[in-house]
């Protein structure tokens, strides 16, 4: 039965939800409704600059640990109430966004840092930790945790783990998904569970894989035991000039078969006419490749001497490591206002990923698709996470403010447009929905052209755990 | 509301921009998403654009300490603590203060402190008493020290005193303008106040200033408003490392541990890291939060626990938590109101000392 909210019952429930969390731990007022309305999604954001309200939460709360989350959820389950998992909100596809209203639950305050074990080489902390202080943790014992993300400091813990989150040092490292050993979670109806003590194993399907990706539709991450490594002994970077995408695509897959990079950055031809103008001072065409590898100093110089012969097999240009440092000192400095792309502008990232025989068609396609139908976009398009196997494409399309319509809704219809063009196109030759973003509320609709009947076995596990649906509805297309 | 074209734009930058978000000191303490600068940016712009009422985002606009943390974090140069001024001056000047903090600004105009205090503990008025007398150097004490704080007041006399240091005290010291500042910005009556210490202060050569937060004021603050100061203006970490260097101040090193704990006015307003390290160094065996310097984290005060005690109380627990993670067991303060904060944390198994305390035990 839906509630039919009046103020009565909405005073009734209040005094629930404080008495879960703590009164200071939860509010109705308007500054946090607004605050959790809008997140990194273009569209919230544009709907806000508008002067628009997005959909707002009846209650925000912000419990400290699973034993109130499950108080929370409990409530939600009786009163049948939405809840929505909020990280730090720098989601870019509106996944944290309470479209249905309801309960907004804010995990931030499950900040705890439980342990720092350097012989099991993890960190055990709450998943409202913001990434960036797992990494002072890891720090302050002389480790890393290697997950450097642009969003390093500005998400949690949970979020990356929710929307499956990638970053800069992936290819010898990994995914978020390679970075958890245990987590535990409470499901919708608010048991606590643990998933297995380590994730590698045959005691089943892993719990970690199910619940990683699915963004608040499952249950909700409280806790998770996050690896940490050894500070490298030496990290060295390269630039390369090959002709084309092509060539360092074949240079690429070779090497990976000899030795991981910890970084790859792979630009196509229109952004590497901006770059390499300012590496070498003149304009060059071709496709310009940063590269770092790190470890051992030993392991290093080897790596290094393995490199540079295996791309000379492919006629790159060597253009030495001046770039890649400077690229390194400043990898997220791109993301500040003043350097990253802003509203006015329209824009977007439709990242996807594929075997080495799929992935150039991709972006051809991709890059066909927008600039085809919509000619006031432009694209570019980098690849910056590499496999033994295939790579991503990170592409991009951007719309001047000019071009985009000023009323909201006329501006959404074109931001939907864009999308749905340029995911299609990757479906059609081989890619998914989004490679690292996750689906949220943007891409939902899609799920089921990627999946086809496979969807079932996600309908299926939400209508299991989460019968009253109350779990972040319309999000991943569940 | 209205709004100066610069702060507009530093408001609308951002307002969708994530990058500082991992460094506001309340923040990181309460959990609350509205305790960053997107947030504070997101509300102000929506007030701006008439879609919320200004009243609803006030008490959001008094949680902000004025650390400078997120302007130091920003790469692009943009500022979340002066459009939060702005905000806090337009809100005085269209009489929309929230009730708690017309309190505090009605006592700094009447009393010239926000506590409301009009007496100073009998231990501080005999030692200020003693030095009376008009030297060429004067030791400013402020508000917090003087009413809040007064057992260091005491010992910041006397660690001069031991150095040998001829200098005066005003039993009437005026207030530095400092507080009226934190709580409405560039007001007529913030700068009134602001000169007429100026004022006092010309009447030597040097003035030392005990507090970091009367100390932004006063070395930087007043130029930016115009208040003509001719006296040279001193840090007392600065004054103290000179009398180390100097031989005046003649420390002994011990094997104790410490850590520093940064005032945020001294290291990212002043850029002064250095000086009190110089001293620390020479009397204790000085070892490093990983946050320290211009990276410190904001340990709380004493002013904003007037109206919001328990999360003062958290941050403070926040930087204890920075400290024991590296193992440290003592922390050494340089601003009374960052002592206070952090000693008023119960049961934390950290010795809090300022650095008095240091340099006389």
């Amino acid at each position: 039965m839906q509630i039919q909210m009046n103020e009565f019952l909405f005073s009734m429930i209040l005094t629930e939800l404080e008495d879960a969390v703590g009164v200071e731990n939860c509010s109705v007022r308007q500054i946090d409704k607004v605050t959790h309305s809008v997140d990194y999604y273009w569209l919230s954001r544009m709907w806000a600059d508008r002067g628009c309200r997005m959909p707002e939460a009846d209650f925000i709360v912000c419990p400290k640990d699973a034993s109130e989350v499950s108080k929370v959820l409990k409530i939600a389950n009786y009163y049948k109430l939405p809840v929505t998992t909020w990280g730090a909100g720098g989601g870019t596809q509106g996944g944290a966004i309470p479209v249905c209203g309801g309960i907004l639950l804010d995990t931030k305050r499950m900040n705890k840092i439980y342990e720092v074990n350097t012989d099991g080489m993890y960190i055990e902390c709450g998943t409202g930790a913001i990434y960036k202080h797992i990494e002072y943790a890891a720090n302050e014992v002389g480790k890393a945790t290697m997950h450097y993300p642009s969003s390093l400091t500005c998400s949690t813990v949970g979020g990356f783990l929710a929307h499956r989150g990638i970053g800069v040092c992936s290819t010898k490292y990994g995914k978020i998904d390679d970075m958890v050993l245990q987590m535990e979670v409470v499901l919708p109806n608010g048991d606590i569970i643990t998933t297995s003590p380590a994730p590698k194993h045959a005691a089943g399907p892993d719990l970690n894989q199910i619940f990683i990706g699915s963004e608040g539709t499952l249950g909700v991450i409280t806790k998770a035991q996050i690896r940490i490594f050894d500070q490298p002994e030496e990290r060295r970077f390269r630039g390369f000039l090959f002709q084309d995408m092509h060539g360092a695509f074949q240079a690429s897959r070779e090497l990976l078969q000899k030795f991981k990079p910890s970084v790859m950055r792979l630009y196509d031809e229109a952004e590497t006419a901006s770059l390499i103008k300012k590496i070498v001072g003149v304009e060059r065409k071709g496709a310009f490749m940063n590269i770092a590898y790190e470890g051992c100093r030993e392991m290093v110089e080897v790596e290094e001497k393995i490199l540079l012969e295996t791309f000379k097999k492919y006629g790159a240009e060597d253009l030495g490591s001046e770039y890649g440092e400077k690229w390194w000192k400043e990898k997220i400095t791109f993301f500040y206002p003043g350097h990253m792309m802003d509203i006015p502008q329209m824009f977007g990232t439709m990242d996807t990923i594929a075997p080495y025989n799929k992935i150039e068609e991709i972006y051809w396609a991709m890059k066909n698709a927008i600039e085809t139908n919509f000619p006031q976009a432009k694209f570019i398009a980098h690849f910056s996470h590499w496999y033994e196997w295939g790579a991503m494409v990170y592409d991009r399309f951007i719309i001047e403010g000019k071009d985009v319509p000023q009323d909201p809704v006329e501006a959404l219809r074109l931001h939907q447009a864009v999308w749905t063009c340029g995911v299609r196109a990757a479906l059609a030759h081989g890619g998914v929905v989004n490679d690292h973003h996750g689906v949220g509320i943007k891409l939902g609709r899609l799920m089921k052209e990627q999946y086809g009947p496979a969807m079932q076995v996600f309908e299926g596990l939400k209508k299991q755990l989460d019968p009253n649906g109350i779990m972040n509805p319309f999000k991943l297309g569940l | 509301m209205m709004m100066s074209e610069k702060c507009k734009q530093h408001v609308d930058s951002c307002r969708f921009c994530w990058m500082c978000h991992h460094i506001c000191p309340i923040g990181n303490a309460t959990g609350h998403e509205r305790s960053t600068p997107r947030a504070r940016a997101l509300g102000i712009s929506l007030v701006n654009r008439e879609a919320i009422e200004l009243s609803e985002i006030m008490d959001n606009i008094y949680e902000c300490a004025g650390c400078m943390a997120c302007v130091k974090e920003c790469v692009t140069g943009w500022d979340p603590v002066m459009f939060t001024k702005e905000v806090r001056m337009q809100a005085a000047m269209e009489d929309k203060l929230p009730a708690y903090v017309n309190k505090l600004v009605d006592a700094c105009l009447d009393c010239g402190n926000a506590y409301g205090k009009t007496a100073i503990c009998d231990t501080l008025r005999a030692k200020i008493a003693s030095h009376s007398e008009a030297t060429d150097t004067l030791l400013f004490l402020g508000t917090d020290a003087r009413y809040m704080a007064c057992k260091q007041a005491v010992k910041a006399i006397e660690v001069l005193e031991k150095a040998g240091v001829r200098f005066t005290v005003l039993a009437d010291e005026p207030a530095s303008g400092a507080q009226l500042d934190f709580l409405v910005g560039a007001l007529e009556e913030t700068k009134e106040q602001m000169a007429k210490a100026a004022g006092i202060m010309n009447g030597y050569k040097t003035v030392v200033i005990y507090d970091p937060f009367d100390a932004k004021a006063i070395k930087q603050t007043y130029h930016e408003y115009g208040v003509e100061l001719s006296a040279k203006a001193v840090t007392y970490t600065a004054f103290l490392a000179e009398l180390v260097q100097s031989g005046a101040l003649q420390a002994k090193k011990t094997d104790r541990r410490v850590v520093f704990q940064d005032p945020c006015q001294l290291s990212r307003d002043l850029e002064e890291t250095e000086e009190a390290r110089t001293v620390i160094s020479a009397y204790a065996q000085l070892d490093e939060m990983l946050l320290h310097g211009k990276e410190t984290v904001w340990a709380g005060n004493i002013l904003m626990a007037q109206y919001m005690p328990d999360v003062i109380d958290l941050v403070a627990k926040r930087r204890l938590f920075n400290a024991t993670s590296i193992g440290a067991t003592a922390i050494v303060t340089a601003s009374p109101a960052e002592y206070t904060a952090l000693k008023n944390v119960k049961d934390s198994g950290v010795e809090i000392l300022s650095i008095e305390d240091l340099i006389l035990a």
